[in-house]
C-alpha cells in the first residue's frame, strides 16, 4: 500500500482530516528542509509536499516564486531534493511527495524520476502544468514503482472531465480552490464548498483542498466537505522571513481545527 | 504530408499540446471550440479582411530589392511587413484575437511583449475594440524600450512591469498566464508568438497566414513561378510560420528559419532555441527550450529583444524534425551589419529581428544561384532599435 493510501485510511479510521503541508526544498538549506520536515511531522502534519524549484512556476503565486528563485540560487537541483528525500526515509515516518513543474520531470527521464522517488521514499508527485490528457507516460512510469500522481481538479472542471480524470486518480486529488495562482488568500466561495461535495461523491480517492489556505477559521469552514487541506505560502513564507520557528505553533493550530 | 496540423490533440508530431494546470483547461477548450466555429463565419472573415486592408494597410508589397539582390548574388525580395500599421507584422494576429475575444464577448485583453511591438500591436486593437488592455513586460525590457511602453500608454492600455526572474518576455508570458488563470471569465489572452498551449499555436499561426497567401499570389504575379527560398527570421516563430505554412505542401520551395546566434551559438549567450535546445515544456507547449540537465530553463541573449526567447513555436520542432525547414543562425554582429547595410543600399532601416534573416542570406549568399528567387520576410521595420543600436555603437 501506498503510503499515502496509508496515512488517509489511517486518518479515517481515527475520523481526522489530513494537514498537508508544502515547503520549497533546501531553503533555506538542504539540511534545514529535513529538519523543517521532522519538527512540521511533530507539530502535526500528516503529510509533507516538497517543491523542487523552477525557474518558471506559471502556477504559483509571489511567494514561492520567491522562494522558487531563491533555492535555485542556492544551487538546489533535482538531484540535491533525491538527497533531502534519502535522509528523510529514515527519519520521518509520514509519506512526503514532491512537487513540481513537467519539465524538470521529463527532462531527468521519466523512469528515472520515477525509480529515484522510489529509492528515496517519495509516496507521490504533484505536477501542476500536467494535465490529464498529456499524463498517460508519466502515470505509467510513475505506476511501474508505486508512485502516485496527484491529479488536479478545480471548482470550474465539468463533471464529465472530472470523470475522466478520477478514474485514473490516485493517493488523493488535489482540489484548487479558487481561479488563480498560490498564496492567495481568500474567503472560501460557495462555488467551491459545491465543487467539493459533488467531486467526492463521484470517487472513493481522498480529495484535499488547497490554494489561498492559511487560517484555522478557513480550515473550520471546509473541514467537513474534504479528506484534507493544503496550506503552503503562508508557511514558506514565514521560512522567507526567518521565522522558521513560529511554523510549529502554526501547523498545531491548523491541525487542532483536523482532528 | 496531407495530415492536417495540428491534430485534434494539438500536436504536431510529437510537439505541441496542452500542459497547462487544470484551471486554465476548461477556458483552453472553450477557445478551441469558439475559434473553430467564429473563425469560419462569414461575418468574421468578412471584418477581419476589412480590418487587414482598410485599418492594417495589407496586403503588403513583395518588394524585389535589386540592390540587395545584387549584394547577394541571388533574386532577393523582401515581404515589407515593415509597411503594415504599428509597424510589423505582429498586427495581423492582434487584429484577428481581439476580433475574436470580442466576439467571444470578452471585456479585457492581456498581453505580453518583448521589444514591445505586440504590446504596441494589441494595446491598438484593443484601442478600436474598446477592450480594456493590460500589457505585461519585463522590466529589463520596459528599461530598454520606454518609448514603446508610452506608446502603449497613449493607446489607453495599462503598462504592468515584471520584476520577476530574468525581467524579460519569458517572464512577461508567466505574469500574463497567472492573470489569466486568475481571470480567464471575461479576459482574453493575446499571446504574441505562435507559442503557448494548443490552440494558441494554430490560432496565431493562423492570423499571420496571411503573410505566405500575399506572398504566394504576389511573387506567381511577379516571378510566374513559386520562389526557391523562403528566409525568416524564428524568435517564438510567428512571422517565419505566417509566411511558411502556405507553401508548406509546395515541396521545392525551401524553408529557411534564422535564429538569433547572439554572441555565438557556442557561447552560452544566444537565443538559438532550434540549434541549441533541447526537447521539453516552457509555456504550455511541448517543443525545443533552451535548458540546461536539470530541465531549468536558461537565461538567453539577442541583440534583438524580439528574439530573446528561450522557446520556440511546435510547429517548429516540427518542420525541423521533419527536414521541412533548415534552421540557421545569424549573431549579432551579422545582424548589426546588415541593419545598416539595408538602410544603406535600400533606404530600409530593418527591425534587428529582421536584420537576422537578411544578414544570415548576405552571409551564405554564396549558397544561392543567381537565377533563385529568395523571399526575405521583413517582420518589422527598425525606428524602434534606433536608439538602442546607437548606444551599442556608441560603446564600442
Amino acid at each position: 500500500m501506498n503510503g499515502i493510501d496509508a496515512k488517509f485510511a489511517e486518518l479515517k479510521k481515527k475520523g481526522e482530516k489530513a494537514l498537508i503541508v508544502y515547503f520549497t526544498a533546501g531553503l533555506p538549506s538542504p539540511e534545514k528542509t529535513v529538519d523543517i520536515v521532522k519538527k512540521a511531522e511533530k507539530a502535526g502534519a500528516d503529510i509533507v509536499e516538497l517543491g523542487i524549484p523552477f525557474s518558471d512556476p506559471i502556477a504559483d503565486g509571489p511567494v514561492i516564486q520567491e522562494a522558487s528563485f531563491r533555492a535555485l540560487e542556492l544551487g538546489i537541483n533535482t538531484d540535491k531534493v533525491f538527497g533531502i528525500c534519502a535522509v528523510l526515509k529514515n527519519s520521518v515516518a509520514i509519506p512526503y511527495l514532491l512537487m513540481t513543474y513537467y519539465n524538470p520531470v521529463y527532462r531527468y527521464g521519466l523512469l528515472k524520476f520515477a525509480k529515484k522517488c522510489a529509492g528515496t521514499g517519495v509516496a507521490g508527485i504533484i505536477i501542476p502544468d500536467l494535465p490529464w490528457e498529456e499524463s498517460e507516460e508519466a502515470r505509467e512510469s510513475l505506476k511501474k514503482y508505486g508512485i502516485a500522481l496527484i491529479d488536479f481538479l478545480t471548482p470550474f472542471t465539468p463533471v464529465k472531465r472530472a470523470e475522466k480524470i478520477l478514474k485514473d486518480a490516485g493517493g488523493f486529488v488535489y482540489l484548487v480552490t479558487y481561479a488563480g495562482v498560490t498564496g492567495r488568500q481568500a474567503a472560501m466561495p460557495d462555488k467551491t464548498l459545491k465543487a467539493l461535495k459533488k467531486f467526492r461523491k463521484m470517487t472513493d480517492v481522498p480529495v484535499s483542498a488547497g490554494f489561498g489556505i492559511s487560517t484555522p477559521e478557513q480550515v473550520k469552514k471546509i473541514r467537513s466537505s474534504v479528506d484534507g487541506v493544503i496550506v503552503g505560502s503562508f508557511l514558506v513564507k514565514k521560512i522567507i522571513d526567518g521565522k522558521i520557528e513560529e511554523l510549529w505553533e502554526t501547523i498545531k493550530n491548523l491541525k487542532k481545527e483536523l482532528e | 504530408m496531407g495530415k492536417k496540423l495540428p491534430d485534434k490533440q494539438g500536436k504536431y508530431g510529437e510537439f505541441g499540446g496542452i500542459f497547462a494546470p487544470e484551471t486554465l483547461m476548461p477556458p483552453l477548450d472553450e477557445l478551441e471550440k469558439k475559434y473553430g466555429v467564429i473563425s469560419r463565419q462569414k461575418s468574421f472573415k468578412k471584418e477581419f479582411s476589412y480590418l487587414l486592408s482598410e485599418y492594417a494597410g495589407r496586403p503588403t508589397s513583395l518588394y524585389l530589392a535589386e540592390n540587395l539582390s545584387r549584394a547577394a548574388g541571388c533574386r532577393v525580395y523582401l515581404k515589407r511587413e515593415d509597411l503594415a500599421f504599428t509597424g510589423a507584422h505582429k498586427i495581423n494576429n492582434t487584429l484577428g484575437q481581439v476580433l475574436l475575444a470580442a466576439r467571444m464577448g470578452k471585456k479585457r485583453i492581456i498581453a505580453e511583449t518583448g521589444a514591445g511591438q505586440h504590446g504596441v500591436a494589441a494595446a491598438t486593437a484593443s484601442a478600436l475594440f474598446k477592450m480594456k488592455c493590460c500589457v505585461y513586460m519585463g522590466e529589463v525590457d520596459c528599461e530598454r524600450q520606454k518609448l514603446n511602453v508610452y506608446r502603449m500608454k497613449l493607446l489607453g492600455s495599462e503598462v504592468i512591469p515584471v520584476k520577476s526572474g530574468s525581467k524579460t518576455l519569458k517572464d512577461a508570458i508567466n505574469e500574463a498566464m497567472r492573470d489569466w488563470i486568475a481571470n480567464f471569465e471575461d479576459t482574453h489572452y493575446v499571446i504574441g508568438s505562435v507559442v503557448g498551449p494548443h490552440p494558441y499555436p494554430e490560432i496565431v499561426r493562423d492570423f499571420q497566414s496571411v503573410i505566405g497567401r500575399e506572398t504566394k499570389r504576389q511573387v506567381l504575379q511577379k516571378e510566374k513561378r513559386l520562389p526557391d527560398y523562403l528566409i525568416a527570421c524564428v524568435g517564438g516563430g510567428s512571422n517565419s510560420i505566417g509566411l511558411f505554412y502556405p507553401f508548406y505542401k509546395d515541396s521545392k520551395v525551401r524553408f529557411i528559419g534564422v535564429e538569433a546566434g547572439g554572441e555565438g551559438v557556442n557561447t552560452d549567450k544566444h537565443s538559438a532555441t532550434l540549434i541549441k535546445g533541447k526537447k521539453g515544456v516552457l509555456h504550455g507547449t511541448f517543443s525545443y527550450v533552451l535548458q540546461d540537465k536539470y530541465g531549468q530553463i536558461m537565461p538567453t541573449h539577442s541583440v534583438s529583444a524580439g528574439l530573446d526567447y528561450p522557446g520556440v513555436g511546435p510547429e517548429h520542432s516540427f518542420y525541423k524534425e521533419t527536414g521541412r525547414a533548415e534552421y540557421v543562425s545569424a549573431d549579432d554582429r551579422d545582424a548589426l551589419q546588415s541593419f545598416h547595410l539595408l538602410s544603406e543600399i535600400e533606404g530600409i532601416i530593418p527591425a534587428l529581428e529582421s536584420a537576422h534573416a537578411v544578414g544570415w542570406l548576405i552571409k551564405n549568399k554564396k549558397r544561392f544561384k543567381k537565377t533563385d528567387v529568395v523571399i526575405v520576410c521583413l517582420s518589422g521595420r527598425g525606428d524602434k532599435d534606433v536608439a538602442e543600436v546607437a548606444s551599442i555603437e556608441n560603446a564600442l
